[in-house]
């Protein structure tokens, strides 16, 4: 019984951090019809901008918790301006090509960016300082490490964040409206590349602090970290309903409780087997993934 | 030059008739020209080694090892008067880029091959270097059947994983007094390898294996394999695979308060561990060949090392070093730079003075006295814990030596 609360407790860590990525998948998808591919590359990046900024900050031990918010500010905010950056020099300029066009550029730009930081770090592991290390909430039978509330915490906040964004705002009713259709948003108005950009902005930033929390909950980073997570949190982005918020959100904890129950009860080998079953048997069975139609709520 | 043999005529021959066919064919001729004798440049020795993934640290210091290698002998006046040239090649860990590493290594002439890291992607290249008579001398590869099979052109520097696992488990057996005990692998050859050997060995010794199962490397979360491994109450986990999962193996069973002793394998003897792990790295023990810092004799290598990469010597540098210097020291002896010659002058070699101990090879081409030692992290560095003695059954304080 501990085991499986153990299990439980790790998953809905790494479902906090799924869902986070997952949502970026969620949103670009739902306004340019695009899976970015390189969408886990811009969490590999907020995670190496959030470790030059706890690095440049001097965070050590402890639970400098200005020092993690400032990291995952400073990442978030670096991870915002690289997507936004990529949306305009790679995306934007095909926005009128076949889809197909689209798709190979988010493949390239995936590639450039894990070589890039590959170059620029001599492909080296990183370590993250260990500011999370301090004081279990729980220990015994089971342990939960404050580490991992705080993080929870983070992103249930950005992800309340984004739904007051989305429903209460100008520009997040703006975004539904350009989800649902192109050509008639615009009609209305709407300067639908300025919005395209804020959208990255906006699923790019949460990739970035996804990273930056990452780093702190592993320590571990490296290049090439993005890109299998960012398989797992599109996984997540499909079975939730790509488009569908809500769905999404909820889609990535469940990802990260297979992912903790199926390396503890079968075999951490099989893990991605069972993920990726998972995603062939949604897209066979309820391609609208399993939290309901992609209709109105998609942004 | 010296006198051409009946193949480099053969070789020539073809150089001729690619030329006349046209010259698309030329760098098709180009590729076949590798390994002759004679010649006036550099004598090209290759260094295959994963220079990307998630090993590329440790194929980096590989390299730069072998550089600094290069460097000594040329500086010395060469071999025969000529330079070494290192050719490079990126084997990213793998068995298909362990085969085309190889390929490439061999089109750009490399007259012996001095490197590899994961036996993984030296089981594809042993052949592919094996049919052109090229010698491939290892220095980190450790999986018994690669010199098993090698047919007498396969060579290493390092010591083989059934050694290292019958130290392991004389070490959990003995000095650790572990009755139960859990192996992890992560499913490539080099781990599964080296977790079978130590299980051998271990119920051998009179230890109980209640776990041995892989783990999937790059998945960063480890928390629910410990878990399972926790629930089979192990008195110690040995870890065969890579540094990268080591350091968070160590990380998350700290976080999870298990209290079962955590040790590795010589691939978890890299500096990234103890950054990764922190504080949760105290005591970790691993089994590996004596580290650079524990060999007396590696004191200018280190030097030479840190001179050139403003950055300590990897776990494999000393054995890539030493690699590099026999295969010079065998191009020198056999006068000359064709595959079987220099094959031969490798296996004459006795006790050649290598920085990692005197170097003599077997008919297999392993070392005839590979050691392996247990190292323990204090004070935030791996340092030397306990070895065996020479008769092989009892444990001495390994720094003493």
């Amino acid at each position: 019984m501990s085991e499986f609360v153990q299990y439980l407790v790790n998953g809905l860590t790494i479902g906090a951090f799924l869902a986070l990525i997952a949502l970026g998948y969620s949103m670009i998808y739902g306004v340019v019809r695009l899976i970015n591919f390189a969408h886990g590359d811009v969490f590999m990046i907020g995670a190496f901008a959030g470790f030059g900024t706890l690095t440049a900050l001097g965070a050590t031990g402890g639970m400098a918790l200005p020092a993690i918010l400032a990291a995952v500010v400073v990442g978030a905010l670096t991870t915002g301006v690289v997507g936004t950056g990529i949306a305009r020099a790679a995306y934007v300029p095909l926005l009128s090509s076949p889809r197909l066009a689209l798709l190979i550029a988010a493949i390239g730009v995936s590639l450039a960016l894990e070589e890039g930081v590959k170059v620029l770090t001599d492909a080296r592991f990183k370590s993250y300082p260990h500011a999370l290390d301090g004081g279990r909430i729980l220990s015994g039978a089971v342990h939960v490490t404050w580490g991992q509330l705080v993080l929870v915490v983070l992103s249930v906040a950005l992800m309340a964040a984004l739904w007051l964004f989305v429903t209460r705002t100008v520009t997040g009713t703006a975004m539904r409206a350009l989800a649902m259709d192109r050509d008639a948003a615009r009609l209305q108005g709407i300067n639908v590349e300025r919005l395209i950009l804020t959208t990255f902005f906006i699923g790019s930033l949460l990739a970035g602090a996804a990273g930056v929390m990452y780093g702190l909950y592993y320590v571990q980073i490296s290049f090439g970290m993005g890109f299998l997570i960012g398989l797992r949190a599109f996984t997540a982005a499909v079975l939730g309903g790509i488009g569908n918020l809500p769905g999404t959100m909820a889609a990535g904890v469940c990802i990260g409780l297979v992912q903790s129950f199926s390396a503890g009860y079968v075999s951490s080998r099989w893990t991605d087997v069972i993920i990726f079953g998972l995603l062939i048997a949604v897209l066979a069975l309820r391609p609208t993934g399993l939290f309901g139609e992609r209709v109105v709520e998609r942004a | 030059m010296t006198p051409l043999t009946p193949r480099d005529r053969g070789r020539r021959f073809r150089m001729l008739t690619a030329a006349g066919a046209g010259l698309l064919l030329v760098p098709l001729a180009a590729a076949c020209g590798s390994g002759g004798s004679g010649g006036s440049g550099a004598i090209k020795i290759g260094v295959p080694a994963p220079l990307s993934g998630d090993s590329a640290s440790a194929g980096q210091d590989i390299l730069a090892a072998a550089k600094v290698a290069a460097d000594e002998i040329n500086k010395a006046g060469g071999v025969d008067g000529r330079k070494i040239q290192i050719v490079e090649a990126d084997d990213q860990c793998s068995a298909q880029q362990g085969a085309q590493a190889a390929q490439k290594l061999l089109n750009s002439g490399v007259v012996a091959v001095a490197g590899g890291y994961c036996s993984g992607a030296a089981v594809p290249a042993i052949p592919i270097y094996g049919r052109r008579g090229v010698p491939f001398v290892m220095d980190a590869s450790t999986n018994p059947s690669l010199t098993d099979s090698g047919k007498g052109k396969v060579f290493r520097t390092c010591g083989r994983d059934d050694n290292q696992g019958l130290v392991a488990a004389r070490f959990m057996t003995g000095p650790l007094g572990a009755k139960r005990i859990a192996l992890l692998h992560d499913n490539t050859t080099y781990a599964k390898g080296l977790a079978d050997a130590a299980a051998n060995s271990a119920r051998q010794a009179g230890g109980q294996v209640v776990y041995e199962n892989a783990l999937q490397p790059g998945q960063s979360d480890y928390g629910p394999v410990l878990t399972k491994i926790a629930s089979t109450r192990p008195d110690v986990l040995y870890f065969t695979g890579y540094f990268a999962e080591a350091g968070l193996l160590m990380k998350q069973r700290k976080q999870l308060g298990l209290r079962f002793t955590l040790m590795g394998g010589d691939a978890t003897t890299d500096s990234t561990v103890l950054k990764t792990a922190g504080a949760a790295a105290g005591g970790y023990i691993a089994t590996t060949a004596p580290l650079a810092k524990d060999l007396p004799a590696a004191a200018a290598f280190v030097s030479a090392y840190k001179a050139a990469n403003h950055a300590d010597p990897g776990p494999f540098s000393v054995y890539e070093y030493d690699a590099v210097k026999v295969v010079a020291k065998a191009i020198d002896d056999a006068g000359s730079t064709r595959g079987a010659a220099i094959t031969e002058a490798l296996h004459k070699i006795k006790g050649f003075p290598g920085i990692t101990g005197p170097i003599t090879f077997d008919a297999k081409g392993d070392r005839t006295d590979p050691l392996y030692i247990t190292v323990q992290v204090q004070g935030g560095a791996f340092t030397a814990y306990k070895k065996l003695d020479e008769s092989g059954a009892t444990w001495v304080d390994a720094k003493t030596s």
